[in-house]
């Protein structure tokens, strides 16, 4: 490995193993760094709060360090356990490791995708935007089609037809929902260790339509979606659903199927079939809300590329994983649906192909919220944004 | 030139020191000469964090007081020893025994977090890398404080889907309690995954271990602080005095 590769080509071509092959085939490169889609495959999992992951790589050796990578303050961010960081600032402080770390070479399997735009731009700009060498970089990006200037490329070809999914079939079957309105109040919310991430924020949501949620890496975007299922509980505030007050923290979740940034987080079962069952289960007792018939999940779910749902979910590559997160919103059995950064490792004929399924979803009366950095996919779906900073909500 | 403050190390002696004495310890003043110096030492070394470590400490104690206190007191009415003699014995007795086994966790507890509160800034990596132990020990250490950290994280994650999919709510309810093996399943299921992701793909790329080693090896402190040698001297009379007297 030497220079600047970019792995570029469709899902499931292989793209993830030829990364793999090309760090373990050189052998003067003893070891890479690594920062995959994910946590557990960005960070070391050997630390407790921030400062230690940056000790664990920290080089002692001046001669062999790089140009710092700091784009937030990790000196205030140095007793947060790591696993707390949002998906971007996870991927941000695996990035400043490196730049620590002795390491003269770095891989990176589609983990820049989880970055908002201006931290993706420094992020590309450290890892090759000059012509200036300080290591090697090898990297698989859905948002880049091609090389940049000083890179190489190296397509991989589709190698097998294994989960192909038809995701127009799939919009064609979708039923049509009668969401009501979802509306916050005067909401506040803060986590335990000080950090507020709203206060006093109203929004209305429509249905029948899409919302952008937008926002830099740990903005609280997420913890948002949190809050509207239930997971997080406002400190102050109300959510209403249809003009009715809604309290899914005491109440339970009844209104809001969620496929989370990271499909892991979701899961309610090792297989497809066991996680379905246990969803349909809090549907049993709705009289208004009957759960989706066996005949629909086994439909949607060959459509999204898995004829069989008794497949251990786990051993699904990523990119299958995050496809099948959608199959509980797409299944009509909740009125809202809210899709955490869907697109991510998502190769540009799916992204146009959710987008497609995402603008019918709208017009059969489904209430839309997606949270992506992706602006090539926002771009298909007429949306109205809502802007999260400074711990207020806006509008545009 | 000697370091003042205290390190991690003449922390951890001080501590394994008080709470050995604590553990073996027969009589009252043996206990209350520790007790003494655990105070000294939380006034001197930790401050004003000490008030919040002891509040732990009675937080730990307390239900284990009172559980002690209807079995002994309440039920038994008798000592152990006055039930090992055979003699009738008395509440009062009870009561005693009771309080001295209290007084000894609360002793221990309030040793473990009074060292946790002295060191709350220091991070843990650093705190153990400064240890004067094998490598291996430390190793140990991180990897321990890897797991627990993991299962935290899974239980937060597994928490998440099952809430968010609304078979439990975030506040108590009779749903929660009926899916409970479920949260069980499931935190098991995602700490199995976590752990087999950084095996799979981080670590062996990296060779992060070696990296942590080199971590671990940095930060070893090699000489005792002019601190250690005040606090360690006193820790090991106390001790004496505590296993010795009756």
């Amino acid at each position: 490995m030497r220079g600047r590769t970019l792995i570029v080509g469709p899902n499931f071509s292989g793209r993830s193993r030829a990364l793999m092959n090309l760090l373990r085939a050189t052998s003067d490169v003893p070891a890479s760094f690594f920062v995959g889609p994910y946590a557990e495959a960005a960070l070391s999992g050997l630390s407790s709060v921030v400062a230690d992951e940056i000790r664990i790589y920290q080089s002692s050796d001046v001669s062999s360090s790089k140009a710092d990578f700091s784009p937030l303050d990790f000196t205030s961010l140095s007793d947060r356990k790591p696993q707390t960081l949002s998906g971007g600032e996870q991927v941000l402080l695996a990035l400043h490791c490196f730049s620590r770390s002795a390491y003269q070479s770095i891989a990176i399997d589609v983990a820049l995708e989880q970055l908002d735009g201006a931290n993706r731009a420094l992020a590309l700009d450290y890892l090759g935007g000059s012509s200036r060498q300080e290591f090697d970089v090898v990297l698989t990006d859905n948002r880049l089609d091609g090389p940049l200037p000083h890179w190489s490329c190296t397509e991989q070809t589709n190698e097998s037809a294994t989960f192909a999914c038809d995701l127009p079939a799939l919009a064609n079957h979708l039923l049509p929902q009668h969401a009501g309105p979802l509306a916050i109040h005067d909401l506040h919310f803060g986590y335990r260790n000080g950090r507020t991430i709203l206060r006093g924020a109203d929004l209305t949501l429509e249905p029948g339509a899409a919302h952008r949620l937008l926002g830099p890496n740990g903005a609280g975007k997420t913890t948002l979606l949190k809050i509207l299922v239930g997971v997080l509980t406002p400190s102050s505030g109300r959510i209403s659903l249809d003009g009715v007050c809604y309290e899914p923290a005491r109440t339970g979740n009844r209104a809001i199927a969620l496929a989370t940034q990271n499909p892991d987080h979701q899961w309610c079962g090792a297989t497809l079939r066991e996680d379905v069952t246990r969803r349909r289960s809090t549907l049993t007792r709705r009289i208004d809300m009957p759960p989706p018939a066996d005949e629909r999940i086994a439909r949607l779910g060959r459509d999204l590329g898995f004829p069989s749902l008794d497949q251990p979910l786990y051993e699904l590559p990523l990119a299958a994983r995050k496809r099948l997160s959608w199959l509980w919103p797409f299944s009509g059995a909740l009125p809202w649906i809210m899709l955490d950064e869907p697109t991510i490792g998502q190769d540009r004929d799916t992204r146009r192909e959710l987008a497609l399924v995402v603008r019918r979803l709208c017009a059969l009366g489904y209430g839309i919220i997606f949270v992506t950095h992706d602006d090539d996919f926002a771009a298909q779906v007429p949306h109205r944004r809502i802007a999260i900073e400074n711990m207020t909500i806006s509008t545009s | 030139m000697r370091q003042r403050q205290l390190t991690p190390s003449g922390a951890v002696a001080f501590g394994l020191i008080l709470i050995i004495a604590a553990m073996a310890s027969a009589g009252v003043a043996g206990l209350a000469l520790l007790a003494a110096l655990c105070a000294a030492f939380a006034f001197l070394e930790v401050g004003a964090a000490s008030a919040i470590a002891l509040k732990r400490s009675l937080a730990l104690v307390i239900p284990l007081a009172l559980f002690m206190l209807i079995v002994w007191v309440g039920i038994v009415g008798r000592s152990p020893a006055e039930i090992a003699a055979g003699t009738s014995g008395s509440r009062a007795a009870a009561l005693f025994h009771v309080a001295l086994v209290c007084a000894r966790l609360f002793l221990i507890a309030s040793v473990l977090q009074l060292i946790m509160a002295r060191f709350a800034l220091t991070p843990p990596l650093g705190f153990i890398a400064a240890l004067r132990v094998p490598l291996v020990c430390k190793r140990l250490l991180v990897f321990t404080l890897s797991l627990v950290e993991t299962f935290q994280h899974a239980i937060d994650r597994a928490h998440t889907a099952l809430v968010a999919c609304g078979l439990l709510t975030s506040r108590g309810s009779l749903r929660n309690l009926l899916h409970a093996w479920v949260l069980v399943q499931t935190v098991w299921l995602t700490a199995i995954t976590i752990v087999v992701g950084r095996l799979r793909d981080k670590w062996p790329i990296e060779n992060t271990l070696a990296q942590l080693d080199r971590a671990l090896a940095r930060g070893a402190q090699r000489t005792l602080s002019r601190h250690d040698l005040i606090w360690l001297p006193l820790a090991l009379a106390a001790a004496v005095f505590a296993i010795g007297a009756r």
